[in-house]
């Protein structure tokens, strides 16, 4: 589905990654991994579009993206759940999933899949005339993640769903995710919280310093002494 | 009290064009963060085709038609040519900020001195809808009355299509983080540059609306685009209600100041600009 060859990309003269290939099949739940500044966010830039690579190739559902803006891939069907939610904080609940499905193929339907979205997220319904700013973090993942739904995505990217949540709605959170997938939704999910993560994912990839180190299912990583040492504190 | 009457009649019956063309800085300065210093002279563009069209016998209240989609087509062109080869080449919105405003004071000088080359620079007027309407023991040109409902009902309208249509939410979270609109597959350049040409298409038809009231000249562009710089902060950046709002209080503020001293109208605006930069400085209405 999602097919990522030997990128390369700069911030102005730094590089920050360096040949990195992954690939999400269809149907799966893919995690990348790695700390701060391993560059995650620029490889989930990249592959949306807002970053440009200065070589390799990506290619989503078949078709070259690595050139096009990110209003383009988002209408192939890729969703970018971001990193600290980025909600339309001063509109409402409603509003903001209605932004979420701006594509015209996805505006038609939006009714429907905005009764879905309540389905998975009861608690949205109940909140849908606040102005987003006014949820709890919790719900604002919530809301974050039902906006990204609205343009019923072929691929969901959800970059670290879990920060700054308290641990039972972190827990909740990673059940929906999980139901996400039992609906049909690819998933890349980008995390810190290591365990977790690999517990609910298909397979992972490491990024370090901005190159892949490791990849594989997710049991192997678990089972890793590096990943135990570096990432689970064990 | 006929003396506060008159003029609180007479603010917002100026208030409601001093509206239209703030919502319209509000677009390219709020939005597309454009200070665009010569929004004056889309009025001045917009007031003379009126005059021209009226000369060769066509209804002024008819040029709405021509003059609001022309000016918002010039708008909406400059955009994609001028001020998004600005953005794209600037490394950040500082930058893109400052260089667009540069640009916005060249298209001043260039808009006006082909103005003046074209109508000179004496005053015209006509006479459309004259006579008087006597309005709680006041009196008032019918044509006043006219402009103001124009006036209010195109912001109306505007308000809605913000309120209720795709693309007008667009706008709105445009305004409120490009990027994240960008993620939701808004295309942002796309976007910009409507609010760049419905924020032209604004100041043309308060200038038709203005040169059914009072005279027009081709220089009088840039005192237009002092009040809308007063009133957008007055009402909050980007807040296109604020704008609304603050066109009818600077217009009574105006009108006020007016008949006590015609020589500091403008000062008062300055002196309402400051007060609001060190007290409030996000508006009335600013988040």
């Amino acid at each position: 589905m999602l097919e990522i060859n030997n990128i390369n990309a700069f911030y102005g003269r730094i590089q920050i990654l360096w040949d990195v290939s992954l690939k999400v099949n269809e149907g799966e739940i893919v995690a990348l991994i790695g700390a701060n500044g391993a560059g995650k966010s620029t490889l989930i830039n990249t592959v949306t579009g807002l970053l440009r690579s200065t070589s390799g190739s990506m290619t989503f559902m078949g078709k070259r993206i690595d050139r096009l803006a990110p209003h383009v891939i988002s209408e192939l069907g890729m969703s970018h759940i971001p990193e600290g939610r980025k909600l339309f904080t001063e509109m409402s609940v409603r509003e903001n999933l209605e932004l979420g499905a701006y594509p015209k193929s996805a505006w038609k339907t939006k009714k429907e899949t905005q009764e879905h979205v309540y389905e998975i997220f009861p608690r949205l319904k109940e909140r849908e005339k606040q102005l987003a700013r006014t949820l709890s973090g919790g719900e604002q993942q919530m809301l974050a993640m039902g906006r990204g739904l609205m343009s019923k995505p072929k691929l969901c990217i959800i970059d670290e769903p879990s920060n700054g949540l308290a641990p039972l709605v972190v827990l909740e959170v990673f059940k929906i995710i999980q139901s996400l997938r039992d609906q049909g939704i690819t998933i890349l999910l980008i995390e810190q919280n290591v365990r977790h993560t690999l517990e609910i994912s298909d397979r992972a990839y490491v990024l370090e310093n901005g190159r892949i180190v490791m990849e594989g299912d997710c049991a192997t990583c678990l089972a890793s002494e590096h990943i135990k040492k570096a990432y689970l504190g064990l | 009290m006929d003396l506060i009457i008159n003029i609180v009649l007479g603010g917002l019956l100026i208030g409601g064009i001093y509206s239209l063309i703030s919502m319209g800085l509000s677009l390219q300065y709020g939005v597309a963060k454009v200070l665009n210093i010569a929004h004056g002279e889309f009025l001045m563009v917009g007031a003379f085709i009126t005059y021209w069209l009226q000369q060769n016998g066509v209804d002024p209240l008819l040029t709405i038609v021509v003059g609001g989609p022309l000016l918002f087509l010039v708008g909406f062109i400059l955009y994609r040519t001028v001020f998004t080869s600005i953005r794209l080449k600037a490394p950040n919105t500082g930058v893109y900020e400052s260089n667009s405003l540069l640009a916005a004071f060249g298209l001043y000088f260039i808009v006006q001195n082909i103005a003046v080359l074209i109508w000179g620079t004496t005053p015209q007027r006509f006479s459309y809808l004259a006579s008087s309407v006597t309005i709680l023991g006041e009196d008032f040109n019918e044509n006043r009355l006219v402009a103001t409902a124009f006036a209010v009902a195109i912001g109306a309208a505007f308000y809605l299509f913000l309120e209720r249509t795709r693309i007008g939410k667009a706008i709105r979270a445009a305004a409120q983080d490009p990027l994240t609109a960008g993620l939701m597959g808004v295309d942002i350049n796309f976007v910009l540059a409507l609010c760049f040409g419905f924020g032209a298409a604004m100041a043309g038809l308060a200038g038709v609306l203005i040169s059914i009231c009072y005279p027009i000249t081709t220089t009088m562009g840039l005192g237009y685009t002092v009040i809308a710089i007063v009133v957008v902060t007055l009402g909050g950046l980007g807040s296109i209600p604020g704008s609304f709002i603050g066109g009818f209080i600077l217009g009574i503020i105006g009108t006020g100041v007016t008949y006590w001293e015609p020589g500091l109208a403008v000062a008062s605006y300055y002196v309402i600009f400051i007060i609001l930069l060190l007290v409030r400085p996000k508006g009335i209405m600013g988040k």
